[in-house]
């Protein structure tokens, strides 16, 4: 007997003596399968693991299918964005250089952006480039832009975050839901809309600018200096408004329902609504 | 010849177109009437102190105007008169007070059954009126509420139209957005039916108007931003 078979022998004996838990799990557990497993049964537990594997090579697949874009324009001090999405988050942040950047995660493999730069205008128009494709999926955009960039943003659903912009306009509108996060904004209109999601505005009131803020269900939330100064129409059937340290007699309240009355000598004008949620005004 | 011929006699006296047997008629009566005479007297002074001083008097500047200030002024003297007259004359009241009332048994009568009459119907029609003024302010009330349902119904049919071309589309979307539209479908609607709500409770609640307007039109833009997905 050749000396490997001999060491395999003397293995299994010490295995078969053994009293491990590790064997005794072993042993319970092997006859069952064997005796209550018949070739159907092993049958299908052997489909059942390749649909498993199937499905991670897919979800594999699908990981490798996400397009990537990363893009330069050049443009100016004064240069406008407009885009237009379906679904998926929108991040918008100033940089110090005099170009846009734009950086887009693409969820399907069906999708495609084309980005249209008309002067000093930079438009992506996602439900343009996708019409009749089906169902695109999300795609996540990150734009770079100069600080003096005026930014008009639409999605049907999703979160739009923008930050650090010195302009004319900053636009934030979710058809559905999403929140909508402008910080260090300093615009003269600046306009933020959603149906279900929470609004934040953290930045300045511009001399003779107009400010929009609306949603349906969901809490906003303005954070302004405390010498702000502007005409404020303010509207929650639920009775939630709070202006803190911006309240002062002056103040037309209805019923709690609505509040109209300057802060200071009132120079820009404010008007937010919300249907269910909280609205709050805060000192910077 | 009596004065009134006599006078009348006089100026043709004065202007010298009198007939020789007029002149002595004339003259017979003058002697006996001491009125005739003086008005002879004067009318003869008068004629004759403007034919002395004819020529150092000159015409007003625009004679038509100053007839017309003239007429004025009497007109305006006559009407003051017509006034005074009208002032002195007793009123209805007064006449009616003044006159002193004999009146019959049956006359009485009469006119005690004309004042019962006239009570009667003067009650009957105010009660008429004042029933009829609060069917009135819920007739305001009904047409402010047909006019809100006429302007929600219209807004309606426009919701019909892009909800149908919704529908069309939806089976093109995934799951998942699927259940974010009606989601948020069914938050406008607990918007809009609230709102309502409120309105029937107070029809002129401005506030919750606004909301219906508002939620309505949001529904609309919702409705028309996923009908091209």
């Amino acid at each position: 007997m050749p000396a490997q078979e001999r060491r395999l022998l003397r293995a299994s004996a010490v295995f078969e003596s053994s009293p491990t838990p590790m064997k005794t799990r072993f042993l319970t557990w092997r006859p069952v399968i064997c005796a209550g497993v018949s070739a159907g049964v092993r049958a299908g537990l052997f489909a059942g693991g390749l649909v498993f594997a199937l499905l991670i090579f897919s979800a594999v697949e699908t990981v490798n299918a996400q397009q990537k874009i990363n893009k330069r324009y050049p443009g100016g001090k004064n240069v406008r964005v407009e885009l237009r999405n379906i679904s998926g988050t929108i991040v918008v942040e100033s940089w110090n250089k005099d170009e846009i950047r734009l950086s887009a995660t693409i969820e399907s493999k069906n999708a495609q952006v084309v980005p249209k730069q008309v002067d000093q205008c930079l438009m992506i128009d996602v439900m343009s480039d996708n019409r009749g494709r089906g169902d695109v999926g999300d795609i996540n955009f990150k734009l770079q832009v100069p600080v003096s960039s005026s930014v008009d943003i639409e999605t049907r659903r999703g979160n739009i975050y923008v930050s650090n912009i010195s302009s004319g306009l900053v636009r934030a509108h979710v058809s559905s839901e999403g929140d909508i996060e402008l910080t260090n904004i300093n615009a003269s209109q600046v306009i933020a809309q959603n149906v279900i999601g929470n609004i934040f505005f953290d930045g300045e009131f511009s001399r003779g600018g107009t400010y929009e803020f609306k949603s349906n269900k969901g809490d906003i939330t303005i954070r302004i200096p405390g010498n702000s100064a502007f005409r404020l129409v303010a509207a929650s059937p639920a009775r939630k408004i709070a202006l803190n340290d911006f309240w002062n007699n002056n103040f037309k309240n209805q019923d709690g329902r609505k509040m109209v009355g300057d802060v200071g000598d009132g120079r820009s004008s404010v008007s937010v609504m919300n249907f269910s949620g909280q609205i709050t005004f805060m000192r910077r | 010849m009596n004065c009134e011929t006599c006078q009348e006699l006089i100026h043709d006296l004065i202007d010298g177109s009198i007939s020789r047997s007029d002149e002595s008629i004339l003259n017979t009566h003058i002697d006996k009437c001491l009125d005739c005479e003086s008005v002879r007297q004067d009318l003869t002074s008068i004629v004759g102190f403007c034919r002395t001083r004819r020529g150092e008097y000159e015409a007003p500047p625009n004679e038509h105007a100053l007839w017309l200030r003239i007429r004025n002024v009497i007109e305006a003297d006559q009407s003051g008169q017509t006034v005074a007259h009208n002032e002195r004359r007793p009123s209805f009241l007064g006449r009616l007070m003044g006159h002193s009332w004999e009146l019959s048994l049956p006359q009485l009568a009469a006119a005690a059954v004309a004042i019962v009459l006239l009570v009667s119907l003067t009650t009957v029609v105010g009660l008429r009126r004042w029933a009829t003024v609060e069917p009135a302010a819920q007739a305001g009330m009904s047409s402010f509420a047909s006019n809100l349902n006429d302007r929600f119904a219209q807004r309606q049919q426009a919701i019909n139209y892009w909800n149908q071309r919704v529908e069309l589309n939806k089976a093109r979307w995934s799951a998942e957005m699927r259940e974010v539209f009606d989601r948020n479908m069914g938050v406008i609607d607990q918007t809009v039916a609230t709102s309502l709500e409120e309105l029937k409770k107070n029809p002129h609640d401005e506030i919750s108007e606004q909301m219906l307007n508002e939620s309505l039109n949001d529904k609309l833009a919702l409705l028309k931003e996923f009908s091209d997905l």
